[in-house]
């Protein structure tokens, strides 16, 4: 019924990879924009179909991956690629033509015709932001040859709002830190990340709430650094939060081992029973197993399948995942279902 | 505990400065953090900043256009986003402050464009022609036009 979209687990989050119990995930995101055609607020249906055609070609010429025209999608199929953090709501809404390419691997997706021509994205589990950069930089240069970027010798690259100019780049790490939110650290910390040009958000970025325990941080300034240097400071400041998350763990243990373990392991309890869940619900226990497992306490789930659970498990992908249209009661029975199959499967409990 | 810059109100403001090689941990008073910067009562995002600066619009607004894409500098102003790459060049004197407050910086330093081909670009321009050319009947300038584009890779035109 889905034909177009199997990718509802990118590779790149089920590899292994560093740190990445406490960063769930690392994300680049890069806005360009090509000389000579109008931006967004000028754009016309014509010169939307042109770009969706000539982006279309520059990539089918020289890398591998599947390009789509979002127009064409399913709103079902579209939400669940908002969900995999894919597309954009922004792109969603838009009314020109508009497409997105996601490469062989799952770990690059290119947005065409969003607030800019392009939204060079690259996802990677853990904490692994170079890596990934490179990868979207590769992506970045060849798309530069072939078409030209709007560039400024003051400014840099030329984007839609000023607030993308010089680099375009978004770097962002999305953050489980259950120890600092139970102590109530948080607060305190996240007021200074204001001050050394970061921002945080919820899971699904701008304005979207806190949930699970997730915190995304990136860079407010996309003007006046070197990329190198921009990506070297959040990780060097999610280095430092992974180290106070780690402190507020062991401030829990010492004082509260019980009342802990037992939350841990009664999240674990309805995870592997519950007949009904919604997806808020399983955001908020997964949080716990993950911290389960982080303590070690946990020793026979690992984290690529609670990634999967947090994504799959998602309204529109469980959907997906059944290959069918399911009402808000029948999308939490077969949620559950799907939960409690998945962790089944895992080797016997340790203790 | 007392606060580390005035030494005299308690600090009831604890955080950790990473800015340095080594973590320090910072403990202030209301007041010193306020006049430090570190906490302040509006904390604007580059977003909101940018909304409030478009707002201080100026009568001969109208009358500033970038002439490729037509945009007015009070639009600009209204929507806060470019119409064109050729709009910055022609606001920029007007918007250099805006710039600045909002991006905390005048002058890219990061990766610059790579001159390229734009061979895409080029390919679609010779399609183009080749479009008018059949149109025209003028199958000898078509047939170079195909030649051409063979040579650039495309192939079925
Ligand atoms: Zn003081
Ligand atoms: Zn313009």
């Amino acid at each position: 019924m889905f034909e177009n979209i199997k990718w509802l687990i990118s590779p790149e989050l089920s590899r292994e990879c560093e740190e990445k119990e406490i960063v769930v995930s690392t994300r680049i995101r890069v806005a360009r924009n090509i000389e000579g055609i109008p931006f967004e607020l000028k754009m016309k249906t014509k010169d939307a179909e042109k770009l969706v055609q000539m982006v279309k070609s520059a990539l089918e010429m020289n890398f591998k991956g599947k390009f789509l025209d979002l127009q064409k999608l399913k709103p079902l199929e579209k939400e669940s690629l908002l969900e995999s953090h894919l597309i954009s709501p922004a792109i969603v809404k838009k009314e020109l033509p508009t497409a997105t390419f996601i490469s062989e691997e799952g770990n690059i997706s290119i947005m065409v015709n969003e607030e800019d021509h392009l939204r060079i994205q690259g996802l990677s589990c853990g904490l692994n932001l170079s890596n990934i950069a490179s990868k979207v930089y590769e992506f970045e240069e060849i798309l530069g040859q072939e078409l030209g970027y709007a560039y400024n010798e003051n400014y840099g690259f030329i984007t839609s709002c000023p607030t993308n100019l010089g680099t375009g780049l978004r770097a962002s790490v999305l953050l489980h830190l259950p120890g600092l939110v139970y102590t109530n650290e948080i607060e305190k910390i996240l007021k200074s990340t204001f001050n050394l040009g970061m921002a945080v958000r919820g899971l699904y970025g701008e304005g979207s709430e806190i949930k699970g325990n997730l915190f995304q941080i990136s860079n407010q300034h996309t003007l006046g650094f070197k990329e190198d240097e921009l990506i070297e400071k959040i990780t060097k400041f999610t280095k430092m939060l992974i180290d106070l998350e780690l402190k507020a763990r062991d401030v829990i243990l010492n004082r509260a081992r019980y009342e802990l373990e037992d939350k841990i392991f009664r999240s674990l309890g309805i995870l592997t029973s519950a007949r009904l869940i919604n997806s808020d619900e399983v955001l908020s226990l997964l949080s716990a197993i993950r911290l389960g497992i982080g303590l070690g306490l946990i020793k026979d789930i690992d984290i690529i399948t609670l990634n999967e659970i947090m994504l799959v498990t998602r309204p529109g992908n469980i959907q997906l995942y059944y290959g069918e249209i399911l009402e808000e009661q029948e999308r939490d029975i077969r949620r559950a279902d799907y939960i409690r199959h998945k962790l089944a499967k895992r080797n016997p409990a340790s203790d | 505990m007392l606060c580390d810059n005035c030494k005299k109100n308690p600090a009831t403001f604890f955080y950790k400065d990473v800015s340095g090689e080594q973590i320090k941990e910072v403990h202030l008073c209301e007041e010193c953090a306020r006049k430090k910067g570190i906490i302040s009562d509006k904390k604007l995002s580059p977003h909101e900043i940018l909304q409030k600066l478009l707002k201080s619009v100026e009568k001969e607004d109208g009358q500033i256009v970038c002439p490729i894409c037509l945009l007015t500098l009070s639009e600009f102003k209204k929507f806060g986003r470019f119409g064109c790459a050729n709009c910055l060049k022609v606001f920029e004197p007007y918007i250099k402050t805006l710039i600045r407050e909002v991006q905390n910086s005048e002058k890219h330093i990061g990766k610059k464009a790579k001159p390229g081909g734009r061979r895409i670009v080029e390919i679609f321009r010779l399609k183009e022609e080749l479009r008018r050319a059949l149109e025209k009947e003028a199958y000898e300038d078509a047939a170079k036009i195909r030649d051409q584009l063979k040579t650039m890779g495309v192939e079925n035109v």
